[in-house]
């Protein structure tokens, strides 16, 4: 039995191409069959053969269609790129019905942070071109919202800077030195007292209450008792046995201000900014009380009536509020015109006063600098005076005679001017008339751009004319003489040629003139007369000079006194004819001055003469 | 505001759960949170009683309740014209409490009306202050009284009879 039991054994051993099919289980259940079919086969299993090729022919006939189901399956499973598909056919109804479980968020976040890292890194754009559509509205609110809070707060500032209430703020704020803006806060944030307690110190009851009208109201004698307890809290947790209770509480935009009293304190609930004076304001209320009922308010022992009187001076505190803002809207719209009208008037009056003044002050430096001999480097307006520096000619024109006549406050010019030489024609000109005192009879004057003289003048002038121009400084315009004659030309100096030419004869010896000389001498008076009115006409002082003459016969002496005798006997013959003998002077020249040389008597009568000469001078 | 009202000031005081704060709470008009009790140690409530003559107003100062007596804050006591001692009728050590308590108050501000309730008198099956306890204290000239903050029992009398000694 042993022997086929080994072949069982090595029967039923595990198979490699058994595909994993139990086999003793197998043949337990085939011999089963076969007992069942007939028995005497019950204690044969030796007729198993190795391998059975029935075997696989019923497992075929069996399982044919699963195990072709199944090797498909394993199929998918094992070749990657087929599960992948049929899982992707999947996934999204997969994921889709998992999302309600809350571990998939938690499963896929890593990855997705990670994934989404990777993104950003290689690629930030992909990131941004996504998240646009989220970002740009919320940019677009958050700008407008910003823009819409920009203009109203603009919009509030204009509103306060163009209103009349702003220009007088502005005007405040200037004034005081305060920023604008303190003093919009300050005027804008009004204050209300709204409540008024009066309470009594020691048992914390309420003495006396106030309130403003349609101030929100709790019970007063609750509300007063709390804030006892408060200030007590206070007192006892910070500040220890100080009597200092707690005097000002701050709450959102409502304050409350305690005012400690002997046997009250004053509770004030404000809203709004108050001003520190309203401390005084409460405290001097406090103190009134105190005045006017100290026993009572020591003695209160929780019987608040009575206290009518007291209520109705808080009654007045709670009354209390800002005035400013009401009075400025209560100003009626004519008072503001009005004023504004009168500013603009003094605006305009000043403007005008200025713009007048300006053109004035514009004309006098217009004119200054027109004037030859003046050069203004710096002109304008310097603190409410106008200055004016420059360079001025002493012969220039006087800039205060000029500002005498331009009708501008002199008290109102600064001016300094600096001297200096110019040479514009017309300051050459006018140097040359001091330093030259042409004489009447010439004209100096510019042409062009040069000087040009005329008239008539003594020769010695002409000479010292001509050397000053000489002496002018290098560059100053020409100086042109040539429209002055010398008056030796022309008929003064043809009359002192005539006069010139003139002798009267004498017989020898003789210091009288024969009388047929009359007619010579009746033509000189005449021609004398003509001389002096002609010098008086050119302003030139004529000097006729009466020589006498004698021939050499004779002693010198004697002949020095007959010509010297000569020439005062024609002076006097021609003061008889009308010449002033002032005009006159003689000369006795003897026999030194001969016409002729003596070499017979004609020639000795020639020089018995009596001759003239002439020379101009200037009238001085 | 009632302008003739006479007030006066009252306090409660008790040990730490003695139901104070129940008493007020259902009885006494209040316009402050509980949370001034843990924070500034003080809630004020008030109760008007209306006298024959005239109304009076209890402000009453619900002082956080503590069984250590020493952190009392007496301040809070200045100018009391009464007070109200609560203790728990369940647990005899309020009582305790309560009687220190007295004691302390009578140091500081002397002799001043007080009613002593014992409370919670509701529960019943629990109360453990004797009869013979209750006498003893009453005969000393006390005002003692059971009340309920649940059924409101004894909480009105003790308020009115407070309200007559102080007034008077």
């Amino acid at each position: 039995m042993s022997e086929p039991a080994a072949t069982l054994e090595w029967l039923l051993r595990p198979s490699s191409t058994a595909n994993g099919i139990d086999r003793r289980a197998l043949a337990g259940l085939l011999v089963e069959l076969a007992r069942n079919v007939g028995p005497p086969h019950a204690a044969a299993p030796s007729g198993i053969v190795p391998i059975d090729p029935r075997l696989e022919q019923l497992r075929g006939l069996l399982l044919g269609r699963e195990i072709e189901v199944l090797s498909r399956l394993s199929e998918v499973v094992e070749d990657p790129e087929q599960l992948a598909a049929a899982v992707a056919r999947v996934l999204p109804t997969a994921i889709a019905q998992a999302s309600t479980d809350a571990r998939l968020g938690q499963v896929l976040a890593p990855a997705l942070e990670k994934a989404t890292q990777t993104s950003i890194r290689s690629d930030p754009r992909t990131l941004i071109n996504i998240l646009y559509p989220l970002i740009v509205p919320a940019i677009r609110k958050s700008i407008g919202e910003m823009i819409d809070e920009t203009f109203q707060s603009l919009n509030e500032t204009l509103k306060h800077s163009l209103s009349w209430r702003g220009l007088r703020w502005r005007w405040e704020a200037w004034r005081t030195g305060t920023p604008f803006t303190a003093v919009v806060l300050r005027h804008t944030l009004v204050y209300r007292i709204e409540h008024v307690f009066l309470i009594h110190r020691h048992t914390g009851l309420l003495i006396a209450h106030a309130a403003a009208k349609d101030a929100a109201s709790q019970d007063p004698q609750l509300v007063s008792s709390m804030l006892v307890a408060i200030q007590d809290f206070v007192q006892d947790s910070f500040s220890g046995a100080e009597r200092q209770g707690l005097d000002s509480l701050r709450l959102g935009e409502l304050r409350l201000w305690s005012e400690p009293g002997p046997f009250a304190t004053l509770v004030a609930v404000i809203r709004g900014n108050p001003p520190e004076g309203l401390h005084d304001g409460l405290r001097a209320v406090l103190a009134r009380i105190h005045e006017e009922r100290p026993q009572a308010l020591e003695d209160f022992s929780g019987d608040s009536s009575g206290f009518a009187d007291v209520e109705a001076q808080l009654t007045e505190c709670a009354a209390l509020r800002q005035a400013a803002q009401e009075s400025s809207r209560k100003s009626s719209p004519w008072r503001v015109i009005l004023v504004a009208g009168l500013l603009l008037l003094l605006a305009a009056a000043w403007g005008l006063q200025r713009w007048r003044s300006d053109r004035l002050w514009d004309d006098y430096v217009e004119r200054l600098q027109l004037q030859p001999g003046i050069i203004i480097t710096q002109a304008g307006r310097r603190g409410g005076k106008f200055a004016i520096a420059g360079l001025r000619d002493p012969l220039a024109a006087d800039p205060q005679q000029l500002l005498r006549d331009s009708k501008l406050d002199p008290a109102r010019i600064v001016a300094h001017w600096a001297p200096y030489q110019a040479l514009d024609p017309e300051l050459v000109l006018r140097r040359l008339r001091l330093s030259l005192d042409p004489p009447p009879s010439v004209t100096l004057a510019v042409v062009g751009n040069h000087i040009a003289a005329s008239g008539s003048a003594p020769s010695l002038w002409l000479a010292r004319a001509r050397a000053v121009s000489r002496t002018l400084p290098a560059g100053t315009s020409g100086f042109d003489f040539s429209g002055v004659r010398d008056v030796g030309d022309g008929a003064i100096g043809k009359l002192r040629a005539a006069i010139e030419s003139q002798q009267i004869r004498f017989n020898n010896g003789e210091p009288l003139p024969p009388p047929e000389e009359n007619a010579v001498l009746d033509r000189l008076a005449t021609q004398l007369e003509e001389l002096a009115t002609l010098s008086a006409a050119v302003h030139e002082t004529t000097r006729v000079t009466v020589i006498g003459h004698s021939d050499a016969t004779g002693g010198g002496t004697f002949n020095l006194s007959l010509s010297l005798a000569r020439a005062e006997a024609v002076r006097a013959l021609l003061k008889k004819r009308g010449i002033d003998p002032d005009l006159l002077a003689v000369r006795g020249a003897g026999p030194l001055e001969p016409l002729e040389a003596e070499v017979s008597d004609a020639a000795r009568s020639i020089n018995r003469r009596v001759s003239f000469t002439i020379e101009f001078e200037d009238q001085q | 505001m009632s302008a003739a009202a006479l007030q006066k000031k009252i306090c409660m005081l008790g040990g730490f759960s003695v139901g104070k704060t129940s008493l007020v709470k259902r009885y006494v008009q209040s316009i402050f949170s509980e949370n001034y009790l843990t924070t500034v140690g003080v809630k004020v409530d008030k109760k008007s009683i209306e006298l024959s003559d005239r109304l009076v107003s209890l402000i009453l100062w619900d002082l956080a309740g503590e069984d250590d007596i020493a952190s009392l804050r007496m301040s809070y006591l200045r100018g009391a014209a009464g007070y109200i001692l609560v203790a728990d009728g369940t647990r005899p050590s309020t009582l305790e409490v309560a009687l220190s308590l007295r004691q302390r108050v009578e140091a500081d501000c002397g002799p001043l009306p007080f009613v002593l309730l014992l409370n919670k008198i509701d529960l019943t099956h629990q109360w453990s202050i004797g009869d013979a306890e209750l006498k003893q204290l009453q005969d000393n000239g006390w005002r003692v009284r059971r009340s309920s903050a649940r059924t409101g029992e004894g909480v009105e009398d003790a308020f009115r009879d407070l309200a007559i000694r102080v007034a008077g």
